[in-house]
This record gives C-alpha cells, sequence and structure tokens, in this order.
C-alpha cells in the first residue's frame, strides 16, 4: 500500500521515496541501455490481441446499487431505505439504469463502449469473501487446477515479455496471476527503484549472482524485479503525464490505473493487467445515491478513475483495450438494519473497451421476486467466466477456452466485436 | 498528523484485500510450493544450530546478545524465562514507550485527548507495535501478543474504532497472549472494537448483521467448517452485544433476538432477552474449546513459527495440548518449541517485510533514537509501503504468513532498499549507531575481502554464506576474496554499506 492514512506518514514517505530516488538517481543511467535492449528484444511480440485490464472490486460489490433493476417492483421492496430511486438513475431504460455516481461514465455508455453484464456470479455459493475470491481467482472449482485464471489466460496469450503480465497498486502479488507465467507485481512504475546502483556499485548485477541459484520462491521475485527494473528504467526516466487532460482521482485506484495506461502506451508488451479498489463491504451505512455517502463515494472514485483510464488512452488506445470488473459476490437482496447489505451471490461487471458493444445492460434476468431468489439472493444466471470466456476470444484470440475456464463454454450475448 | 481525507482512509480498507486471499487456502501453498530439491537447498544456506534456529523464529532477529544468554539458559531454560515477561526488564523500551501514550490508552482517555475521528492513536499503536518487536527484551511476549492481534484481527486504522483500537490491543490480544485463548475471545466479543469493526454493534433482532457472526467462526474459532445456517443462527444469539454512549460496551437486551438457536452442535434455549449475553458467552466457551478451533489455531501457529506447511503431527500434537489445557496458551508454545517437528523445520520460513525490517535494525546493533520518534515513523512507513505495518491488513482475516504471499518484485527491491539505507544511515538517519559499526560488527579485521565477508555473514546472518554468494557481494566493490585488506584500505569505508547491503539481501537472511 503506497498512500498511507496519516499525515504526518504522508510526509515521512515523501522522504524516504525522495531519498531511496535521491540514492538510486544513476540507476538509469546505469540501465537505460539494458532496458532499451530487453523492450526490443521482445517489441516483435506475437501477441496482438487486446490488453486485458482486470479490476477487482473488493468486498462484495453490489450490482444492485450499481445498475439499479428500477424496472423490479420486488428491488424497492426489499430495500426501502437505500434503493435508487427511479427519479435519480441515469442512461435508464425503464428496467435498469445506473447509479447516479456513475455519471463521469455517461460518455462511454452512450458512445457505446461500456456496457454491463447483470445476474453474474460463480457456481460456488460460498459467502465467505476469502473462500469466494479464492475460488473467483482461480476459476476452475472442482478440479485439480490451483492457478490463477489470469495466468492462464497469459500463459495462452504467448506472450512472455518482462511487462507481459502486470500487478499494480500492491506489493503483494496477486492471485489471479499465481501460476507458470512471471507477472510482475509492481507498487508503482515510479517507486521501482533500487538503490545504490551506479556504474561505480552495480548492485543489480551482485543481486543477480546472488540468486542465480537460490530456491525458488526467493529467485522469482528477484530475477522478475531485475528484468522489470531494466525493462520500465526508459519511462521512469522520462516520467509521464497522461494525455487529453484525463484527470485520475489521486487514489490507490486511479494511481494504479494512470500506470496501466502508461505501461500500455510505452509499448512495452502488456498483455494483461490486474488492479484493485476496495471498501465495497458495505454491512453498513451503505447510504441515499448522494454525495457523501459510502455508496456513491466509491462508485464516483471508481467512475472517475475508469473515466480518466479512457481518456488517457483515447480512442485509438481503447480500441486494444478490454477492461472487464469483477468482485467475489454480490450483496444481500433486502437491506438489514444498518442500512447497510449482508453478503449475497449475483452481481455485476462492468465491461469497457473499444470493442465492446456498449450502452446496454446484457442479462437474462431472473427477477428479485422472492421466489427467484438464492437464499436472499439475486440468482446468478450467468457464469461470471462465460463472460469473459466470450471476450477472450473475441477480442483476445482465444479460441479453445479449456486451458483457462476447464468446462466451460463461452457465452453468445454478443457483448464484443470480433479484433 | 491530522485527519485524513475520508476517501483515502476507506479506500486503503480494501487495497490490500487482494492480497488478502492470496494465500487464503491451500491452493496457492501447492502451485507456488518450491520443488523438493530447492527446499532442502535452503538448509545449506542457515547455521542447524538449534540454539540460532529458536531465535530466528521465536524473536524478531537474533542478537549477539540474545544469542549469548540462550545459549546459556538452553532452549528450555530461554522458554521459561521469556514464558515470564513481567520478570524481563525492559526499560529503555518503557522510556520510548512514553513517547507514545496513546498507544496503550483506554477508550476515555483517547477521546479526551483527540478530536472524534483522529487517526492518532493508530499511528502511535502501529509505531509502538515496531518499536516493540525491535527492542522488547519480551521478545516471545511480543511474537505472540502480534500472532494473537492477527487471528483477532482489527485493521488499524480503520473507520470506527478510532477511540478503542489501542485498547482492544492493550485489554484483548495483549493481556491474553500467554493466558487462555477462551477468555481472549469472550474479551474480544465485548469489545467496542470488534463490535464495530464487525458490525455487530448496529445488529437488531429484526435485521440481524451477519458479519461478525461469520467472522467469528471462520477466522476466529472453527473455519470453514460452517453452514450458512450455522451463521444466520450466531449472528441472531449475538444481537444486543452493543456500543453504548461513551464508547464503552453495551450488553442491549432490547435488540436481542430470543429463542432456541444451534450453531455447529451448540444448543441453547435462549429463552430472554435478558439471558443473551450469557448464552452468546456460553457460545464462545463452546467455540474456543471446539476441536476444529483446536486443529485451526494449532495450524496457525505452525504457520507462523514452524512452516509453510505446518506439519499434520505437530498439528495434532498442539491441539491436544491446547485443549488438554482448557485453550491455554503457554503450554502450547513450549509444546512447539520442543517438538522434532520445530527442531526439523530449519530454514523453512521466510522473513515477512516486517521481520526482515526488525531483524536488520536488530543485527546491525541499532538502537532507540534520543529523542522524539522521527526514526520510529520512517520505519513505521517503510512497512506500509511494503504491506506489512502492523495492524494496517484491511479485511478481518489478517496478515498471510507463508512465503508465497510476500514473495514479489516490489517487496524484494524494498528489502534490497531499505538494507542499504539503515547500514549506510542514511535514512532513518536518527537511530543511534554503534560508533564504529565495522568494529562493532567485525571486532578484528580479516587480513582479506572474503574473511571480510564471511566475518560480516557470521555475525548478520549466523554463518558464512556459500563461496559464490560471497563473491557476488565482494563484486560491489571490484574485491575477489583473495583480495588483501588492511585497516589503512582507503576503499573500505566508501564500501562496507554496500558489503552489509548485500549479506542482507542475500537468500540466506531471507530465510529465518
Amino acid at each position: 500500500m503506497r498512500n498511507t492514512t496519516d499525515r504526518g506518514c504522508d510526509e515521512n514517505n515523501t522522504l524516504t521515496r525522495r531519498r531511496l530516488l535521491g540514492r538510486t538517481a544513476a540507476v538509469g543511467a546505469g540501465l537505460v541501455g539494458a532496458g532499451l535492449s530487453t523492450e526490443l528484444a521482445f517489441a516483435d511480440e506475437t501477441y496482438t490481441g487486446d490488453t486485458l485490464v482486470v479490476l477487482s472490486l473488493r468486498g462484495g460489490f453490489d450490482g444492485l446499487s450499481a445498475i439499479a433493476p428500477i424496472g423490479d417492483p420486488d428491488y424497492y421492496r426489499a430495500r426501502p431505505t437505500i434503493a435508487v430511486p427511479k427519479s435519480q438513475v441515469i442512461a435508464g431504460d425503464g428496467t435498469f439504469g445506473l447509479h447516479p455516481a456513475l455519471a463521469p461514465l455517461l460518455p462511454m455508455w452512450s458512445g457505446g463502449t461500456l456496457a454491463a453484464v447483470h445476474a453474474v456470479g460463480q457456481q460456488d455459493p460460498t459467502r465467505s469473501h476469502f473462500a469466494a475470491m479464492e475460488s473467483l481467482e482461480n476459476a476452475a472449482p472442482g478440479s485439480a487446477v490451483r492457478s490463477g485464471w489470469l495466468d492462464r489466460m497469459l500463459g495462452g496469450t504467448g506472450a512472455t515479455g518482462p511487462l507481459a503480465g502486470v500487478s499494480l497498486g500492491n506489493t503483494m502479488p496477486a492471485r489471479l496471476f499465481v501460476g507458470s507465467t512471471a507477472a510482475v507485481t509492481m507498487a508503482g512504475v515510479d517507486d521501482f527503484t533500487l538503490a545504490g546502483e551506479s556504474a561505480k556499485r552495480p548492485m543489480a548485477a551482485a543481486l543477480r549472482s546472488l540468486y542465480a541459484d537460490a530456491p525458488d520462491v526467493l529467485a522469482g521475485p528477484a530475477q522478475a524485479a531485475d528484468a522489470a527494473l531494466a525493462a520500465t528504467s526508459r519511462l521512469r526516466t522520462a516520467g509521464y503525464t497522461p494525455a487529453n487532460g484525463a484527470a485520475y482521482p489521486a487514489t490507490p485506484l486511479g494511481t494504479a490505473l494512470s500506470d496501466v495506461a502508461r505501461l500500455i502506451k510505452s509499448g512495452i508488451g502488456l498483455a494483461a493487467a490486474t488492479v484493485d479498489q476496495g471498501n465495497w463491504d458495505m454491512h453498513d451505512a451503505l447510504g441515499n445515491a448522494v454525495k457523501g455517502q459510502r455508496m456513491y463515494d466509491n462508485l464516483t472514485e471508481l467512475a472517475t478513475a475508469l473515466a480518466a483510464f479512457a481518456a488517457d488512452l483515447g480512442p485509438a488506445g481503447m480500441k486494444n483495450v478490454t477492461l472487464v470488473t469483477i468482485s467475489e459476490f454480490g450483496r444481500r437482496v433486502a437491506e438489514n438494519a444498518s442500512r447497510g447489505v449482508d453478503h449475497g451471490h449475483g452481481n455485476a461487471m462492468l465491461l469497457m473497451g473499444g470493442g465492446i458493444r456498449g450502452g446496454k445492460v446484457y442479462t437474462k434476468w431472473p427477477t428479485l421476486a422472492p421466489p427467484a431468489l438464492t437464499d436472499g439472493d439475486l440468482t446468478a444466471t450467468t457464469d461470471y467466466r462465460t463472460v469473459i470466456g466470450e471476450l477472450l476470444q473475441k477480442r483476445c484470440g482465444f479460441g479453445d477456452l479449456s486451458t483457462v475456464f476447464p468446462g466451460v463454454t463461452p457465452g453468445s450475448f454478443g457483448l464484443a466485436t470480433a479484433h | 498528523m491530522t485527519t485524513p481525507q475520508p476517501t483515502r482512509r476507506t479506500l486503503l480498507r480494501g487495497a490490500t484485500a487482494l492480497a488478502a486471499t492470496a494465500v487464503a487456502g491451500l491452493g496457492v501453498d501447492a502451485a507456488l510450493a518450491a520443488p523438493a530439491a530447492a527446499a532442502t537447498g535452503r538448509t545449506g544456506l542457515l547455521s542447524g544450530d538449534p540454539i540460532a534456529h529458536l531465535l530466528r523464529r521465536a524473536t524478531f532477529g537474533a542478537t549477539p546478545a540474545t544469542l549469548a544468554e540462550a545459549n546459556r539458559l538452553g532452549l528450555a531454560g530461554w522458554l521459561d524465562r521469556q514464558l515470564n515477561p513481567a520478570a524481563i526488564d525492559d526499560s529503555a523500551l518503557d522510556a520510548l514507550l512514553t513517547r507514545l501514550p496513546l498507544a496503550g490508552a483506554d477508550i476515555a482517555t483517547v477521546r479526551a485527548k483527540l478530536p472524534a475521528r483522529s487517526y492518532d492513536a493508530f499511528g502511535q499503536l502501529g509505531r509502538a507495535a515496531v518499536a516493540r518487536a525491535i527492542w522488547s527484551n519480551r521478545q516471545l511476549f511480543e511474537m505472540t501478543a502480534m500472532f494473537w492481534a492477527n487471528h483477532l484481527h482489527i485493521a488499524a486504522p480503520s473507520s470506527g474504532v478510532w477511540d478503542s483500537r489501542a485498547d482492544y490491543d492493550k485489554t484483548v490480544t495483549r493481556a491474553y497472549a500467554f493466558g487462555k485463548f477462551s477468555d481472549m475471545l469472550r474479551a474480544s466479543a465485548r469489545h467496542p472494537a470488534m463490535l464495530t469493526y464487525l458490525d455487530n454493534r448496529n445488529s437488531t433482532k429484526a435485521q440481524p448483521n451477519e458479519n461478525y457472526a461469520r467472522e467469528l467462526l471462520e477466522l476466529h474459532t472453527v473455519g470453514m467448517n460452517y453452514t450458512e445456517a450455522d451463521v444466520q443462527a450466531a449472528a441472531r444469539l449475538l444481537t444486543g452485544m452493543t456500543v453504548g454512549a461513551g464508547g464503552a460496551y453495551a450488553y442491549n437486551a432490547a435488540r436481542h433476538a430470543t429463542g432456541a438457536v444451534t450453531v455447529l452442535g451448540f444448543s441453547h434455549p435462549n429463552a430472554t432477552a435478558e439471558g443473551g449475553e450469557a448464552a452468546v458467552l456460553a457460545l464462545l466457551d463452546y467455540l474456543a474449546m471446539h476441536p476444529a478451533t483446536a486443529r485451526r489455531i494449532a495450524t496457525n501457529l505452525c504457520l507462523r513459527f514452524v512452516a509453510d506447511e505446518a506439519p499434520a503431527t505437530l498439528v495434532a500434537k498442539l491441539a491436544k495440548v491446547y485443549l488438554d489445557n482448557g485453550t491455554a496458551i503457554a503450554p502450547v508454545l513450549r509444546a512447539l518449541f520442543t517438538s522434532s517437528e520445530f527442531a526439523a523445520s530449519i530454514a523453512q520460513k521466510v522473513r515477512t517485510p516486517l521481520e526482515d525490517l526488525t531483524a536488520t535494525v536488530r543485527a546491525l546493533g541499532l538502537g532507540i533514537e534520543k529523542s522524539g520518534t522521527k526514526a520510529l515513523d520512517a520505519l513505521y512507513n517503510h512497512l506500509v509501503n511494503s504491506g506489512n505495518a502492523p495492524f494496517r491488513w484491511a479485511p478481518p482475516n489478517g496478515f498471510p504468513e507463508v512465503a508465497a504471499a510476500w514473495a514479489s518484485p516490489s517487496a524484494f527491491l524494498q528489502r534490497c532498499n531499505i538494507h542499504l539505507n539503515l547500514a549506510a544511515g542514511w535514512y532513518p538517519s536518527q537511530l543511534t549507531r554503534p560508533a564504529d559499526l565495522l568494529k562493532s560488527l567485525v571486532p578484528v579485521l580479516p587480513g582479506t575481502y572474503g574473511g571480510l565477508v564471511d566475518a560480516l555473514a557470521t555475525r548478520l546472518v549466523g554463518t558464512p554464506l556459500p563461496a559464490a554468494h560471497t563473491a557476488a557481494v565482494l563484486s560491489v566493490a571490484g574485491k575477489a576474496p583473495t583480495s588483501s585488506l588492511t585497516s589503512s584500505d582507503k576503499q573500505l569505508a566508501g564500501s562496507l554499506p554496500y558489503l552489509i547491503a548485500l549479506v542482507l539481501d542475500s537468500p540466506a537472511f531471507q530465510l529465518r
């Protein structure tokens, strides 16, 4: 976590970072050459599909607030104080409407590059955050497969550059990428430095020798760091200004998406990236659809960050990018005593990209009528893997999906155009 | 320190959630487990001495003084001494902690001293934990207290517990660290911090909130051995456990859902609203003594102290000791550290970012700053950036214990960067340092650079590095192991921080 929560820390963090960077000012000089040659080595990559960006909404996203089922009377019966009123939704079509906090995304929705899929979920019925995230990211329930699905996707692309797969915004490795590909975990592009490195003090070379024969769990990160340092040194030297006046929110999600756009635009060979947004576990005080309320504010941050990402890449850049949101589960249909919602099941996903057939909600809506619910929750009529599977086939050049999603038949919503 | 933007704070609650599940299950362990050949290669990197092994696991890093003491007392004697922390002098640390008065403050004091929702108590609490880990002489107590804080985790900072989180640390996880788990569980269930963090304070009989009930079962006691019906029944029983005026715990009978409940084989008539709290306590006692809880706690202790895959034989042994002793912790720890499985586990754990930092500061002999907390701020912030600052894990499952969860390129660079900064004294600069760092680490200068690195590694890691690693370390100084070294060597002072840093960067120092 790079952003701290108390200001004293912020001050000191600045010092830390500046100090470390100061000491490493020479790192660029020492590694620029290596960086260039590394980039050249994979500039002729064979993967030509979309860069897939997976945004994990941690804690259990409430799809019923984000993409409100305004045409379903049981929505208003189950949530007497926190349902989004019909009069407040945007882009409403009588059946569904977007939460007003998603207003920054309206141009993409209207322009046809943003869509939603509703009543999506997992086969696994668990309401445990931890078990649900694990199965969501493994995406192969009931099988012996233990890797993350984004690792298997990355393997399927054939992309092999040192930055083909990147998890941004976290120091800890992403479970989505657990497996055989060497995806890189980067807190941020600008923080990714090695102190002391210079022509006179070749620290990176010494570390390379130290880790040449180390146990795998230690050698993997050290070697990935070495390759990624070289591959990104030119980016750090150049700095970054988002294009088209894109204004990312100064939050972990905003910073991470800005770094994703930066890597995409550098032509460094990014095939798959994962970023996070947290604080969706709204057991209490979800609030009304007005500024200052939990749901409104978290959706605002999400929408602002996604809008900045799309603006930064521009229509030409977004032609080769597909972004999807996933979350471990949706929320209970009925609100609880704390004006919040407990763990549920079915949920909504957002899809954004130049190849998305946007402006609409794709769903096999099961309704919120009590008999249609699953243990009080929205029934998941669409397996989330069939949605991603369709995107992998249409946008990422995949034919057979059995490696990424064993036993899953891709969906046929027609939610994307062929690449 | 001032109160942060709410958005910043709330975002953080989920910012690490990704990693929260990174290694929640066996899946990742299996996927990332090092091949057997590589795993056996680890043992050659560390000393096989049982006392050195004990101190790598039961403390935040060995020092010459702790090694000398443990060698004098022997393994059992050292455990006896550490399991009686009140008898161990900690006055130097206590003097530092007076600079962090809110770290141990009760709810009323925090409320009196701070504006509502201030994060200052969180900041002091986190810094105090870093200071204790590094400089306390009660190392096993601090290690164990951190284990329990992680088991009955309440994120700090997290919204709502600004006034109560420090008190929770003092009166729940630290108070019972060497006591009985059943007492700790009861105390946690009646603490405003827990009832706030997991939303039970707002739960009512009409619409129970399930958050605490689920995590009480899944995380605090039996693990993934419950049904949704168990969660719903427990949530109903827990209604009424709330927070009253002044921020203190209160039982509100008017909110309690009466009626018979069954949870995992526990049954209670729960006939009266007034009797609801007693029924909850009966459930907690039942859960504390549940065999699944015993196995879960035994497993987690093994993950903390023994290996990333808990030895099944040791889990069974410790679970029995736990139940035989009515959930008392000290006998379980004694059984763990004296077990054959523990003795056989040399080099099977990897240091977390926190352990890497504490072991570095301790190994280098860096001391408490003369005044203020600037250095402590810097150490804490390093851990914030590493995702491992004490208590600062957003979701309720606590920090993961296995190496795969921490093994990332960013984390690797952060380790290397702090090693060099601490070795060179660049940052933080306020820690007290030995007058002559080289002399304190290597009292007698060897005749070659190879001898110097051997001596540094013996002091910092406990054993010389493999020959190839020694050569790699020396490459940063443009030297070979055979290069001669004299006290008049003009390059030595300039090279020393880099040599020390690379010894600390080496694979051996990452193992514990």
